[in-house]
């Protein structure tokens, strides 16, 4: 079975990892989201929402193993591509490109953004002793102005990765067909954007309306 | 036809591992009907009679199909128009007065030679470890004895139109030779001449791309930007599919 | 010197097959003891390369690009001629050799067209196999096309780059033998000398054109597919790089060169624009299917030609050739563009152009037709001359594109110097006094797939080759020579580039040894020459060193060649006073001014012999026989 190390170590190997890797973590935002959004409900709702989660037991944590893995996977096998990648090319050119490719270019820097974001937002709602009910926790800590900001930075920066990433991952699989190329991409810029803003909505919410999750 | 004239800083660099650096020259005047590489051919006739060594750079058939040619100009592999390599590029696409900074393709896979020259036989390379159809010469059925659909010859030819100028690698800020092994992948896995070999090609090609310093693709699609033949990424995406298929699905190794 | 064409006995149409039955075989297990050098890597010499490799040969394979993918006949646009009848529109083999010999104007041999036109329909296999990607008919089957008049179509294409298709075909074959190890690889080399032992080609010495450094190789065969001479004139339509060096050394060396005179001038370029101008780049002749060629028919006439109304203009090839119009063929339409230009009434701001219009085509079929037509031909003018050929007519002139002169090989492709084969372009073989268009992609492919394998052997089955290394004295002297060549072109230090001695070779040979020729102009250009010749060697100017990537003295050492090379090339025309394909000699006129073949005095092969420095070359003729064919004078009115 060495060949499927050799396989996976090899350049495109590693686009089918972090794709993977990629897609399984789109899903999770998904859910995420999902779940998320029942905080328009209002605050019992989301309560509620919390506690089901929670009642799920020794599911949720081999849940958060697995995706704790993901992370790892995306995350080690990006930080790999990015130096490699970086050494393919010693000699930068003097004048730069006049049309960038602006999501594209950046996806190492937005991508070290959620990593920091992701230490963030577990220390401010992971490890933590709960005293208030899930909605209060929310409300207080994203009522820090300064939490907030750094959460609307990080998630635009989610944002712009996933504009890229979605698209992305089709074409690192081989996804890739004249006739659904268009939706291909189209939906993967209208997923990022939806998914996006949703997510910037629940902070910004928080910090200019008092009536939210009260 | 205008004249016009232009700051031109060009790198030299004297061999592969001496130090090199931008130098500034001006171009004199200079006709907006000239390609690029006479204007270029101008300035060296200058450089020769002060007894300055010329610009090296690479160039032959000045028409467009022979890949000899390419540097950066400005940023831009070939220059600034679309579709159209150095050679091709007419002198009448810039302004009085501009200031071109001239760069040879960078990346670690393309050593420099010298000046604006680089070393592109890694392509060849890739292509030594299956970028053919393994065929003697005799013996081949009729060639009309397979019919291949016209979209699919198409296709092909699409594919197949790739040059070999090692632009792609040199816009890619990963240096990644992905297009161009996704383009001569694509042209032999769309025909059914090149089947046989299909898994085969496509794990040795990708093996030898790995192994001679090229960096990763990461779906940024400046190589499609730079192509002067306009080579798609959905080669890319082809490739990416045939070495999947060929890892895991077929007996290959 | 005796020129034996060594052309097998009997009728024509077995002449090949009983030369392969009666040829000797080399058995598989020995052909690895023989080593072979292929000096080039376009179409011939990749192919050869290839082929060789796949019998089990020992072949180095050398070119001056980058990378063998590059050489020049990838610039062919459009397409390969073979005679697969798959119109059914009564082609053959047998036309397709009529065809090419007459085209050739009956200057070509019988038997060495005829096993061309036999070999066309296996390239084509050949090419399919390897996974050459040509034009399809919706029902997958392979799409011809007519091409540069011919009444039938037998032309294989692949959009307009049919060259760099089979050039990719033959080199993928080649890096597959590179793999196997039975093909190395020395690109960036140029060919320096030819090395001749006991009678016998045994080597070359090459110029590492990275290093500078001078190496030698010895070989059982030299090989080589160096290319036309087209750069003679400077400006024409082959690659930058193209040069004479490699058959101009292997002249010197003892092979003959024949029909040097013989350069094809193509109709349809894209005109000059200034001095600086570096090459010529070809449109297709398709282009006067629908173009109409006209000049204003007042000489001096500078108004642009949309104001220079109807009975104002002169469309000068269909006034003079009725039946034919603007389809007359090359040579034709060359000489009669110059003469309108010679008469002053040519356009553009050098005055050497015409006009070729479609505003006619364009109203009977509309724009959107000729564009589907003509599309990627436009854009390519466009792209170079920032002009749009829909709104105001195309100019086009003449331009060298290809010579069919090269070193006299016999019917097995040899040389005058046994053991030294020559294919391709850098031979005389095929073509005649004229190439018909996608003639040169069938014959580099015949040449390197099928004939040279086979004759190859025979030259090894017959001849006592004694093992030699590259310490043999003879490769000594041969790289002596050649440092001693670079370094004085080094040192002379003087005031011109060498490009600047190169254009004015180039006008010399383009004013009297061009489209037309006659006594006075050619004596003069060889009283000119010689004063070239001498200024070059007193006031050449080359940077840089010998031990390093100089391209300035890559070109001088080229432009060198090209000069003494100018004078058997204009001794050549001189000595053929008729007019046959391209050669047109004013001397040699119908009442019609049109040109008039002597056969006569000769039908022959003229084969030009170095006899050392400074010495004129002795000519010798090879007589051509035409046993299956009348030979007939052209005519397009």
């Amino acid at each position: 079975m060495s060949w499927i190390l050799t396989v996976l170590s090899s350049s495109i190997g590693k686009k089918y990892i972090m794709a993977v890797s990629g897609a399984c973590l789109s899903f999770f935002l998904l859910a995420h989201l999902i779940g998320n959004s029942v905080s328009f409900w209002g605050k019992e709702a989301y309560n509620s929402y919390a506690s089901h989660l929670h009642s799920l037991g020794f599911l949720i944590y081999i849940l958060e193993i697995l995706l704790l893995l993901l992370f790892l996977v995306h995350i080690v096998m990006g930080i790999t591509l990015f130096i490699e990648n970086l050494s393919a090319r010693p000699n930068r050119y003097a004048v730069k490109e006049k049309e960038r490719n602006w999501s594209a270019s950046t996806m190492p820097y937005t991508g070290i953004l959620i990593l920091l974001f992701l230490v963030v937002h577990l220390v401010n709602f992971h490890f933590i002793t709960k005293t208030v009910s899930t909605a209060e926790l929310v409300k207080t800590t994203l009522s820090n102005p300064l939490i907030a900001s750094f959460y609307l930075l990080s998630l635009s920066g989610l944002t712009l990765h996933a504009s890229h990433g979605f698209w992305s991952l089709f074409q690192s699989l081989g996804i890739n067909h004249q006739k659904y190329n268009k939706l291909l991409q189209l939906g993967g810029l209208a997923m990022a954007v939806i998914i996006g803003t949703t997510f910037i909505l629940i902070p910004l919410l928080i910090v200019t309306t008092d009536s939210f999750l009260q | 036809m205008n004249i016009i004239h232009l700051t031109l800083k060009i790198w030299r660099q004297t061999g592969p591992e001496s130090k090199g650096s931008f130098k500034t020259y001006e171009s004199g005047p200079i006709t907006t009907a000239m390609s690029f590489l006479e204007m270029l051919d101008v300035l060296n006739e200058r450089l020769i009679l002060s007894g300055e060594e010329p610009v090296a750079f690479d160039h032959d058939c000045r028409e467009g199909i022979c890949g000899m040619c390419g540097s950066v100009i400005n940023g831009t592999p070939h220059g600034p128009e679309k579709k159209t390599t150095l050679c091709q590029l007419h002198m009448r696409h810039f302004k009085d007065g501009d200031t071109l900074v001239i760069e040879p393709f960078r990346s670690r896979a393309f050593k420099l030679v010298k000046d604006l020259i680089v070393d592109r036989s890694p392509f060849d390379a890739i292509i030594a470890e299956g970028g053919y159809v393994s065929v003697n010469t005799g013996g081949t059925p009729d060639a009309n004895a397979i019919p291949i659909p016209t979209f699919t010859a198409e296709q092909a030819l699409d594919a197949a139109e790739c040059i070999g100028c090692g632009a792609c690698v040199a816009a890619c800020p990963n240096g990644s030779a992905m297009l161009f092994v996704g383009a001569k992948i694509s042209h032999l896995a769309l025909l059914p001449q090149g089947q046989p070999e299909r898994s085969k090609r496509a794990l040795a090609m990708v093996k030898k791309m790995d192994e001679l310093g090229f960096g990763n693709c990461g779906n940024e699609k400046y190589c499609e930007k730079a192509c002067p033949k306009g080579i798609s990424i959905s080669n890319i995406a082809r490739l990416n599919r045939e070495f999947m298929k060929a890892a895991f699905c077929s007996v290959e190794e | 010197m005796q020129l034996d064409h060594r052309i097998p006995s009997g009728p024509l149409t077995e002449k090949w097959d009983r030369f392969r039955f009666e040829t000797k075989l080399i058995n598989p297990a020995n052909k690895r003891k023989f080593e072979i050098i292929v000096v080039g890597a376009g179409l011939a010499g990749a192919s050869a390369s290839a082929t060789l490799g796949e019998l089990g040969y020992n072949v180095k394979t050398f070119c001056i690009q980058d990378s063998p993918r590059r050489g020049h006949s990838i610039a062919a646009q459009g397409g390969i001629n073979a005679a697969k009848n798959c119109q059914n529109d009564g082609d053959s083999i047998w036309r397709l050799f009529y065809d090419t010999i007459k085209g050739g104007d009956f200057r070509a041999r019988e038997a060495n067209v005829y096993r061309l036109a036999q070999i066309s329909n296996q390239i084509i296999d050949q090419c399919v196999a390897q996974g050459v990607p040509f034009a399809r008919e919706y029902g997958g089957l392979l799409a011809n096309r007519s091409f540069g008049g011919a009444q039938v179509s037998r032309t294989f294409y692949a959009r307009g780059q049919t060259g760099q298709q089979l050039l990719l075909g033959a080199y993928s074959a080649m890096m597959r033998q590179v793999k196997t190890g039975k093909v190395t690889l020395h690109p960036r080399s140029e060919m320096m000398d030819l090395v001749v032992i006991n009678g016998q080609a045994r080597g070359i010495v090459t110029r590492n054109l990275i290093t500078g450094a001078i190496d030698s190789h010895a070989a059982d065969a030299v090989v080589l597919a160096t290319g036309g001479y087209g750069n003679a004139y400077y400006l024409s339509t082959n690659a930058m790089a193209s040069n004479v060096t490699a058959t101009w050394r292997a002249y010197k060396r003892g092979a003959a060169f024949a029909n040097p005179c013989f350069v094809q001038i193509h109709p349809t370029c894209i005109p000059v624009h200034g001095t600086y101008q570096s090459k010529l780049t070809l449109m297709s002749e398709s282009l006067r299917n629908d173009g109409r060629v006209w000049v204003p028919t007042r000489s001096g006439d500078k108004r642009p030609p949309t104001e220079i109304p109807e009975a104002e203009r002169d469309y000068y090839l269909e006034k003079k050739y009725p039946s034919f119009g603007n389809l007359v063929p090359r040579d034709v339409a060359s000489r009669n563009a110059k003469e309108q230009c010679d008469q002053g009434k040519g356009v553009g701001d050098t005055g050497l152009a015409v006009y070729l219009d479609f505003a006619d085509a364009i109203n009977r079929l509309g724009e959107a037709a000729i564009r589907q037509k003509y599309g990627n031909l436009f854009d390519m003018y466009e792209k170079i001359t920032g002009q749009d050929p829909v709104k105001e007519p195309m100019t086009i002139y003449p331009a060298v594109h290809y010579t069919m002169g090269g070193l006299w090989v016999d019917y097995h492709l040899m040389s005058t110097v046994p053991g030294l084969f020559v294919l391709g372009e850098a031979n005389f073989s095929d073509h005649g006094a004229n190439r018909l268009g996608a003639s040169a992609l069938m014959q580099g492919l015949a040449d390197g797939y099928f004939v040279l394998p086979a004759t190859i052997s025979s030259h090894f089955a017959k001849s006592a080759l004694v093992p030699i290394t590259t310490s043999h004295p003879a490769f000594t002297e041969a790289i002596d020579t050649t440092k001693g060549r670079i370094q004085r072109l080094l040192s002379i230090n003087g005031k011109r580039t060498p490009d600047d001695f190169h254009r004015e070779l180039g006008l010399l040979l383009w004013d009297h040894c061009g489209m037309a020729r006659n006594e006075a102009g050619l004596k003069l250009a060889l009283d000119r020459l010689s004063e070239l010749r001498e200024k070059f060697w007193h006031n050449l100017k080359v940077t840089g060193s010998g031990a390093d990537l100089n391209q300035t003295l890559e070109r001088a050492g080229r432009v060198a060649d090209f000069i003494e090379f100018a004078e058997v090339m204009i001794l050549d025309a001189l000595s053929r006073q008729e007019s046959c394909g391209c050669h047109f000699r004013e001397e040699s006129q119908t009442a019609e001014h049109e040109a008039k073949r002597i056969d006569d005095t000769y039908s022959h092969v003229s084969a030009w012999q170095y006899q050392g420095e400074d010495q004129t070359p002795t000519l010798h003729k090879e007589p051509l026989v035409f046993e299956n064919i009348q030979l007939s004078q052209r005519s397009y009115k």
